[in-house]
């Protein structure tokens, strides 16, 4: 036969066999088919010694170039069947992505723990430092040196925790409030001073869902030369403003605290509602949030711990950790916070 | 206290405002707002009405006939009430009259008598419980005015917080006194006007206890007739929260209210004698009280005697013995200056919180007691028909007078910034009722019915509070330099760390029962522990000494809910019967971290068996936090301690010191804590932990080729496979990279107490390719190591 034709034969037959192999294992045999050493393509070249020599380059050419076409054919239809088996082989690997299959578990901090370091990271963003203290405390750091005298109402067992230990000149109780850390702080630093002391408080309450025996305060305290009622409201509005969003705004209103003159207690407008909604889950309808209790920190604290309240001034703020956990987070009762139950406490 | 709005016209002129803008202005100055009441007539179209004439009904015996004039003419209406006659002044409703509870009144006929209205009760105008009868008017009412006008309707009444530095403030009076101050107005004392009868009471008082007793006025008065206290009397006490009793009591507490100082009315044909004595009370003593209680007196009750004995508590609730009663006709009124802790010792000793006693332990001014006992002897006179006598008791133990305070216009703007003239400081001061004089500083002179001010913190915080807390601007003082200490960041990171591998925070309650000790394995006793003196609890009085109780009593609290697997850890306190190192004053109170967990850890693996709690997982647990903290130098040493597994517990050791212990609950503890299952716990101090750990330090990843090989050792389960590991690892000399543990097998060929632990090493040279030659010998230095902690290769003999 005539070598070109042959050669045309096979170059018209080719596409059809390519295409007719349906695996990558069957192109293998379709490609030996066509190139390998028996294939019809293969004699031709074998032949081409036989040719007269005008024919060589004419049939040679031809050669080439069908040669050319069918490894294009097949190169072709191997990234075809390729992609195919792989995409066959990923569909066989198919995982259901809405599976949880593999969980790795994740812990949490208490919500007291998480608000405690949040408030606690806006202070030392203004230059505070933290400080802690006993929580079985001195009468005389809980009380005598606060300002609130031996017959003080508070000092009664109904309210406060006594221990029966050490001598009775230093009667030992749980503290009622962090403010005692205020009193040794200001013994062992010399002003200015800027604290913040979160920590736990003990009253003689039982438990219900506004009550603990044990709760958590932070108590902040700054003092210099030149401290202002004006720098206490700024800085609770600062805070609030961290904590709740930069549109809250505060009031101040006369409050009465043993350690602190002029005393206050602060609101924050409501973060919910700003007011706007008469059964506001949070602040009742009234537009502001009753947060904290704070005042400038009255002069026989200052005498008591050694500070000449002539050469100093300064804030002191008070604020329960539960309260503010409670109305960021919608929770209704306190008792949610010493439970402990795991459904409570991984939802934070 | 229940302030109405009415009242406090009276005593101060006040401007036209609604209720919610005069509540923030007590809001404002101090006096919290916790309730409005707005108090509107529970009716329309009652009039004051004159009963003309009073006729028996033809055909019915329980109801009358009257003809009432209401200001437009006789009008006829049936009534069947008793309690009147012709002459009495009525609150009639007309036709179409609306009563409380929606009582329609129209015009009917009773038993073919015409009836054009009605004659009211004290209830069906909702203005208390009488119905014994129709409300029968005092005084001399305009007929035919809208009876609304006679019991100050509308109006509204102000449920208002006072703090406990403000005795004065829990009067009209004192409120008054702030909104003049507020409102720059005036305000005034209630006219007192009291018509005496000549003569001396007979009664004595002595004053056995100065400090106990300021000052004790006391007036007799004469041929009292008790009875109700007129209607609006009795409808401002309704609206003040008191109940009424009779017009004497019902005095007492109207000027208590009023003038913010309590008394008391003795009937004084009950009182044994005419010698009062005030003097504390002896052991053993007993008085019955107004209440009916009998009451066992303290030593350090302060009691009023008469001739046989206590007969009144003075400043928190009179004696049965003396009280006034309907057959009373001669009354002592005694308005007594008490001293301040006795009486709140004494009333919450006895439990007997009373409008009276709030307000002697907060201070009742001695300066006032003449003029409340003036004001109160007034009314009784006025209202019970009494004749008062013209001598009186007042004894008094110190004499009571105003102080001065300077105060200085640098004083002020330390605390309160510039920007408050001294013009508005004087005026502020002047209208809250003090003296002020000369010019800075100002020469204030404090009134005695303000005990709380006696500095000039004192002074500035009133000029702040009525200046206004709004006006104040806002300015943000910051301090020299912030942050978490070294120990406190490390705390954080320790926290992050266990909630990140899957355990929650819980934070328990720290007391305990020696109960939940002992189940632990406790040896020790009551006395062992701290103790609160005044418990909330009997079981639950003493502090804990570990976390482990609360932790335990956690996991059960939530298996008992339906949780299969709980991880907890705990940051706290614990306590003990020690001294403090940092204050000796102080019982020892040291930090602790404890973890309890129950179930699976670790990812979960859909088709993979789960990896349940035990020692192991304390041990894993340990190992990461000592990794997260950069807590190297740590060693783990078998060990037992109570309430853990005798075989699966060690301590932890950083530094050679005894940190705490990780392992396992006992089986024994895990029973009596009620919870069947494998418990891997720990309690480890914390501030070991927190300790700054040096700086790591880079050591350079080898660019050279590892050589790995494999050991397998033969060892008892009692030579730990820490030391087998540390020996091998000191024998090769710095070449050791990594030895890990790959498998640990126990039985056939082993002996009963063996194992075999396959150990994989990783030997790598920091600056050179480690040869064959090289490591040949380095190996068998390693297993000549082992065996001298009585390790012997596997397959060796």
């Amino acid at each position: 036969m005539d070598p070109i034709a042959a050669l045309e034969e096979i170059a018209a037959s080719a596409p059809g066999l390519v295409a007719a192999a349906g695996t990558l294992d069957e192109l293998e045999s379709v490609e030996s088919a066509l190139l390998g050493r028996s294939s019809r393509l293969g004699e031709v070249r074998r032949a081409m010694g036989s040719l007269a020599p005008e024919e060589r380059p004419r049939v040679g050419a031809r050669l080439q170039e069908v040669t050319r076409i069918i490894n294009e054919l097949l190169a072709e239809r191997r990234e075809d069947l390729e992609k195919g088996e792989e995409e066959k082989r990923l569909r066989a690997e198919a995982i259901d992505m809405t599976l949880e299959a593999v969980t790795f578990p994740r812990g949490s901090l208490h919500l007291i723990q998480q608000t405690i370091d949040e408030v606690v990271d806006i202070f030392i963003g203004l230059g505070y430092l933290v400080a802690d203290g006993p929580e079985a405390e001195l009468a005389w750091y809980n009380f005598d040196a606060l300002n609130t005298p031996p017959t003080h109402p508070a000092r009664l067992e109904s309210d406060t925790m006594y221990l029966d230990w050490g001598a009775p000149e230093d009667e030992v109780l749980l503290r009622v409030h962090t403010s005692p850390v205020q009193a040794r702080w200001m013994e062992s630093h010399e002003p200015p001073v800027f604290i913040v002391v979160p920590g736990r408080a003990y009253r003689n309450d039982t438990i219900d869902a506004t009550h603990l025996p044990v709760f958590h305060q932070i108590e902040g305290l700054a003092v210099a030369e030149d401290i202002t009622f004006s720098d206490l409201k700024g800085t609770l509005l600062h805070f609030a403003r961290e904590f709740f969003g930069p549109t809250t705004t505060v009031r101040l209103r006369p409050h009465f605290f043993p350690f602190t003159e002029p005393s206050a207690e602060l609101d924050v407008s409501c973060f919910s509602c700003s007011g706007s909604d008469p059964n506001c889950r949070v602040c009742g309808g009234s537009g502001y949030i009753e947060l904290l209790g704070c005042g400038m920190v009255d002069p026989d604290v200052f005498e008591a711990v050694g500070y000449d309240p002539e050469r100093v001034t300064g804030f002191a703020f008070g604020m329960g950790v539960e309260r503010l956990a409670m109305v960021r987070h919608g929770i209704e009762s306190m008792k949610h916070f010493i439970e402990n139950d795991i459904r409570f406490l991984e939802q934070f | 206290m229940r302030v109405s709005l009415s009242w406090l016209k009276e005593l101060v002129e006040i401007p036209d405002l609604e209720a919610e803008e005069l509540a923030h202005i007590f809001d404002m100055i101090g006096h919290g707002v916790e309730n409005v009441e707005v108090l509107e007539p529970q009716w329309t179209e009652v009039y004051v009405g004159k009963v003309l004439e009073v006729e028996p009904h033809p055909d019915a015996d329980r109801i009358r006939v009257c003809r009432v004039e209401t200001g437009r003419g006789p009008t006829q209406i049936i009534c069947g009430a008793w309690n009147f006659e012709a002459g009495a002044t009525v609150a009639v409703a007309r036709p179409g009259a609306v009563l409380a509870g929606g009582l329609e009144i129209g015009e009917r006929t009773i038993r073919g008598v015409e009836s054009k209205g009605m004659i009211c009760s004290e209830r069906e105008l909702g203005l208390g419980d009488d119905h014994t009868g129709i409300l029968v008017l005092d005084g001399e009412p305009e007929i035919g005015s809208l009876f609304a006008d006679h019991v100050e309707l509308p109006d509204v009444v102000f449920d208002l917080d006072i703090t406990s530095n403000r005795p004065d403030a829990m009067s009209i009076l004192g409120i008054a006194r702030d909104l003049a101050a507020y409102f720059r107005t005036e305000y005034r004392l209630p006219e007192v006007d009291l018509t005496t009868v000549p003569g001396d009471t007979s009664m004595r008082v002595d004053i056995d206890d100065p400090t106990g007793c300021r000052r004790f006025v006391a007036r007799e008065i004469r041929k009292v007739s008790l009875g109700p206290a007129p209607l609006w009397m009795r409808h401002r006490l309704h609206k003040a929260g008191f109940r009424s009793i009779s017009n004497v009591v019902d005095v007492t507490n109207y000027v208590m209210v009023e003038l913010g100082h309590p008394l008391h009315a003795f009937d004084a044909d009950r009182i044994e004698g005419d010698h009062l004595i005030i003097r504390r009370a002896t052991e053993g003593e007993v008085l019955v009280t107004l209440d009916g209680e009998e009451r066992s007196l303290h030593p350090d009750d302060l009691i009023i005697y008469d001739d046989v004995g206590p007969t009144s508590m003075s400043g928190t609730m009179g004696g049965e013995r003396s009280e006034v009663s309907k057959a009373t006709t001669r009354v002592l009124m005694e308005a007594a200056s008490w001293d301040p802790p006795t009486i709140m010792f004494m009333s919450r000793r006895h439990k007997l919180l009373s409008e009276a006693s709030i307000r002697f332990e907060r201070g009742v001014d001695p300066n006032l007691s003449e003029l409340a006992n003036r004001r109160a002897s007034a009314l009784v006179a006025q209202l019970a028909g009494g004749e008062v006598l013209e001598g009186y008791v007042d004894e008094a133990t110190g004499t009571f007078e105003p102080w001065t305070v300077d105060l200085s216009n640098r004083d002020v703007e330390r605390l309160l910034g510039p920007g408050i003239e001294s013009g508005e400081v004087r005026e502020i001061l002047q209208r809250l009722g003090m003296k002020v004089d000369g010019d800075d500083p100002l020469k204030v002179t404090v009134p005695t019915f303000r005990p709380d001010l006696s500095r000039p913190a004192d002074l500035i915080e009133e000029i702040a509070r009525i200046h206004g807390f709004d006006e104040f601007g806002a300015t943000l003082p910051r301090g020299p330099a912030g942050g978490l200490s070294p120990e406190q960041a490390r705390l954080r990171r320790l926290l992050h760390s266990l909630a990140s591998i899957g355990l929650h925070q819980a934070i328990a309650l720290p007391f305990v029962s020696v109960d939940s000790l002992t189940d632990l394995g406790w040896e020790g006793g009551e006395e062992d522990l701290l103790r609160v003196r005044n418990p909330l609890s009997a079981e639950e009085s003493l502090l804990r000494p570990s976390l482990l109780p609360g932790l335990l009593k956690t996991l059960g609290y939530n298996l008992a809910r339906g949780a299969g697997d709980v991880a907890i850890f705990e940051v706290g306190r614990v306590f003990s019967t020690d001294p403090d190192p940092d204050d000796p004053r102080l019982p020892a109170q040291p930090r602790r971290l404890g973890w309890a967990v129950v179930g699976e850890v670790g990812p979960r693996v859909l088709e993979s068996p789960p990896l349940e709690a035990d020692a192991r997982i304390s041990r894993a647990i340990w190992q990461y936090l000592a990794r997260s903290l950069g807590i190297t130098e740590y060693t783990i040493v078998p060990a037992t301690s109570p309430g853990l597994h005798p075989w699966r517990t060690a301590e932890v050791r950083i530094e050679g010191q005894v940190v705490g212990h990780v392992g396992e609950l006992s089986p024994r503890a895990a029973r009596a804590y009620q919870i069947p299952r494998r418990v891997a716990v720990a309690e480890l101090e914390l501030e070991p932990l927190l300790r700054p750990v040096p700086l790591p330090q880079l050591r350079s990843p080898s660019p050279y080729p590892p050589v790995d090989f494999d050991l397998s050792f033969v060892v008892t389960i009692d030579r730990p496979v820490a030391e087998l590991i540390k020996v091998t690892t000191q024998a090769a000399e710095g070449l050791v990279e990594t030895a890990r543990v790959f498998d640990e097998f126990k039985g056939e060929g082993l002996g009963e107490t063996e194992r075999a632990v396959a150990i994989r090493y990783r030997l790598r040279a920091q600056d050179h390719t480690l040869s064959n030659e090289e490591v040949a010998p380095v190996r068998e230095a390693m297993i000549r190591a082992a065996e001298t902690v009585g390790a012997r290769l596997r397959g060796a003999q």
